[in-house]
């Protein structure tokens, strides 16, 4: 389990904190969504839970142990992410995006990689995008191949910043149905502001405004104390 | 697929560094032979020029020949450009000039001067037709006389007769062609100099008026070189009274001299010879230049994109290092690495270019890195990969292939810096056709060909460059 404990965030020169005194806790059991408008610090929290950026005060840890102590090199192993821009790598073919870090990383044999890599694929309905390079393909298959680069160190949580914000509904809706059927393996801790999505995949969540956790816990709820207070 | 070229092009690297430097130490090593290396233009015939077999021949080089044997030591010459031929000496590139140099109060300021081993003197010369109906130096006022570049009739003219419009040229041998031309009024130059042109090459040339003034023709040594230099005034002497001095001088200006070779044409073999052995002298500075200049390029371009964070302290060093090289003459620098460091030619040559090459390479990869989102980089952190990795993998192929249409250019720009190094005595492509036309006198026809051989390397790599530039497109690299 993800446990946030008092974490407040300033970035360098600025004045104000970013994220203030967040207190969660992230059951390893269900897609769990991180919701909030823009600015809300959505994207600072999961930094701070990728390590990406080290919380001014206050800490997160994995199971009891803080994420801080964790060896840098192996915390990706535990801790998965997916960007809002994906970030794939535009020169190697989606195979290749999918071996680089089993192969280098972890040690694994290419022969290896490459057909845990094919397995992947297959079980996510992607297969015969293999061959093909970034940018021939799709904004949703891309959303896809990102996962599935991530879930090749088969992390136990994965971070999923905005993974809606370039699909349009449609891709949208496939794409939440796709993640439901992944969660059985990996936690899924998704930060979106689009709340019908995460009505759609997850169970619970917590609500972001300026910094400040406003509310927790089912997330029909969280919707429909928002679509109030609106 | 990247790693597989990227390995394949280091091995072609070091095949060509291998060439290369073999190549240069062995010219290296015949500089190092302790004999004496004797200085000349190769360029001013009949006193020194280049033979039918493509061999240094002529007066200067004959009385050369016949110095070494009174001192018994073997002669090396070396062909150097007559502007630099003073600061050559002065910087120990050899050990005395025999070419034809006039003595005169400043130039005995900075070195001593043999006896005179011959007399001759500044003398006016137009065209047969002389179309400006000139016939003295008082009626060259606002015209086009040429005069060689350092020699001392340019300074006579200057001083003397301010009116002239003095042009100045590099030899003897591009005078003659423009003055052929009519491109000019006319020249001056030493008497015996133009004579041989009217009378052995067959050029239209008439003396007109009488000698400007006579002047002693004599060996210059570095100052502190006194031994040398009296072995020299004795060795003169003795070639004087046995008679031998005579002899060269009734060779080439005789009444009778069937002048050996001079004159006759440099057979083709003996041309494609020459031209083909400097362009591989040409081809194998570049290469060794690029692979020095790529090399250093990439911890070069790395430092330039950091200039915060722990790299900062290496950021200005390196800034001012690389504007410096990209704001000074590459000439000026070539000049400074032969004369000023005291480097071999060859060294020289390679070692300018190469850092010049450095400089703008760069400031490419610079450009290139920068051109990688960050987020890739926070991507293969994500992925647990190392820095090393993360740099290796996935941002200096994204650096690299964005970066390889300008590098493209860098090497284009440098195979053509390779005709500056000609300046600094380095038998390139230019000086070989320099060195050819100084007896086929057809610089239009030697001049184009080198062109020609410049623009078979250039063109592929111009072409191959818009290709990749295309294609890196194409892939979505840059927009």
């Amino acid at each position: 389990m993800i446990e946030i404990h008092d974490l407040s965030y300033k970035y360098p020169g600025s004045k104000v904190n970013a994220l203030h005194d967040i207190n969660v806790k992230l059951p390893p059991e269900h897609v769990f969504a991180i919701l909030g408008h823009s600015g809300s610090g959505k994207t600072t929290l999961l930094n701070c839970i990728a390590q990406f950026l080290r919380p001014t005060i206050g800490k997160v840890t994995i199971d009891g142990q803080n994420i801080a102590t964790i060896d840098k090199k192996t915390i990706h192993s535990i801790v998965g992410v997916v960007f809002q821009k994906l970030n794939l790598f535009p020169h190697l073919t989606v195979m290749k995006n999918m071996t680089l870090a089993p192969i280098n990383a972890l040690g694994i044999p290419e022969k290896q990689a490459q057909k845990s890599a094919m397995e992947m694929l297959e079980k996510l309905s992607i297969a015969d995008l293999a061959q093909r390079y970034p940018l021939q393909i799709s904004g949703g298959q891309a959303q896809r191949v990102a996962i599935a680069r991530a879930l090749m160190l088969q992390p136990r949580y994965m971070l999923l910043d905005e993974p809606t914000s370039a699909l349009d509904s449609q891709t949208t809706s496939d794409f939440a149905e796709w993640l439901t059927e992944l969660q059985e393996e990996t936690c899924f801790i998704i930060v979106t502001h689009d709340l019908p999505f995460a009505q759609q995949v997850a169970s619970h969540g917590i609500f972001l405004q300026d910094g400040v956790m406003k509310t927790e816990g089912n997330i029909q709820e969280i919707i429909d104390q928002q679509t109030a207070s609106v | 697929m990247f790693i597989m070229c990227y390995k394949k092009w280091t091995i072609y690297f070091l095949f060509f560094l291998s060439l290369t430097t073999s190549f240069t130490e062995k010219i290296y090593a015949q500089d190092r032979q302790p004999s004496m290396r004797v200085a000349l233009t190769g360029k001013y015939p009949p006193f020194s020029y280049y033979d039918k077999d493509g061999e240094l021949a002529g007066f200067d080089v004959d009385i050369s020949r016949e110095i070494g044997k009174y001192l018994n030591r073997d002669v090396e010459i070396i062909a150097a450009e007559w502007d630099g031929i003073l600061a050559g000496l002065l910087a120990n590139k050899y050990d005395a000039i025999i070419g034809s140099m006039a003595i005169t109060p400043e130039r005995a300021k900075a070195v001593n001067f043999s006896l005179p081993y011959y007399q001759s003197g500044a003398q006016l010369f137009v065209h047969r037709d002389n179309p400006s109906k000139i016939y003295g130096i008082n009626e060259c006022n606002d015209k086009k006389i040429a005069a060689v570049l350092g020699e001392t009739y340019q300074r006579y003219l200057d001083e003397k007769y301010p009116n002239i419009d003095v042009v100045t040229l590099k030899s003897s041998v591009e005078i003659f062609e423009l003055l052929e031309a009519k491109r000019i009024q006319g020249f001056v130059s030493d008497r015996l100099v133009g004579s041989w042109q009217i009378k052995s090459a067959d050029r239209p040339f008439v003396p007109v008026g009488p000698m400007l003034y006579a002047e002693d023709i004599a060996i210059p040594v570095r100052k502190q070189d006194k031994k040398l230099l009296e072995q020299i005034n004795n060795a003169l002497m003795q070639m004087r009274s046995d008679g031998t001095m005579q002899k060269i001088h009734d060779k080439y200006f005789g009444l009778s001299s069937k002048t050996a070779d001079i004159g006759s044409q440099m057979s083709q073999s003996v041309i494609i010879k020459k031209l083909a052995k400097g362009f591989i002298v040409t081809l194998s500075i570049a290469f060794a230049s690029l692979l020095i200049g790529f090399v250093l390029a990439i911890p070069c371009g790395l430092i330039l994109n950091q200039s915060t964070g722990k790299w900062k302290l290496l950021y200005w060093p390196v800034r001012t290092i690389i504007d410096f090289l990209r704001g000074t003459p590459v000439l000026i620098q070539l000049l400074f690495a032969w004369m000023g460091l005291g480097l071999s030619p060859y060294v020289a040559a390679i070692g300018t270019l190469g850092i010049n090459s450095m400089a703008y390479m760069a400031e490419v990869i610079r450009s290139g890195l920068m051109s990688v989102d960050p987020g890739q980089t926070r991507a293969g952190r994500a992925l647990n990969l190392s820095k090393v990795q993360i740099f290796r993998f996935v941002v200096w192929p994204q650096a690299f292939r964005v970066a390889i249409p300008s590098i493209m250019n860098s090497i284009v720009a440098l195979t053509k810096d390779t005709a500056l190094v000609a300046v600094i005595s380095v038998a390139e492509v230019i000086r070989e056709a320099q060195a050819i036309i100084s007896v086929t006198f057809e610089p239009s026809k030697y001049y184009f060909i080198v062109a020609v051989m410049f623009f078979v390397i250039t063109f592929p790599l111009m072409k191959m460059a818009g290709v990749l530039e295309k294609k890196i497109r194409q892939k979505g690299f840059v927009q």
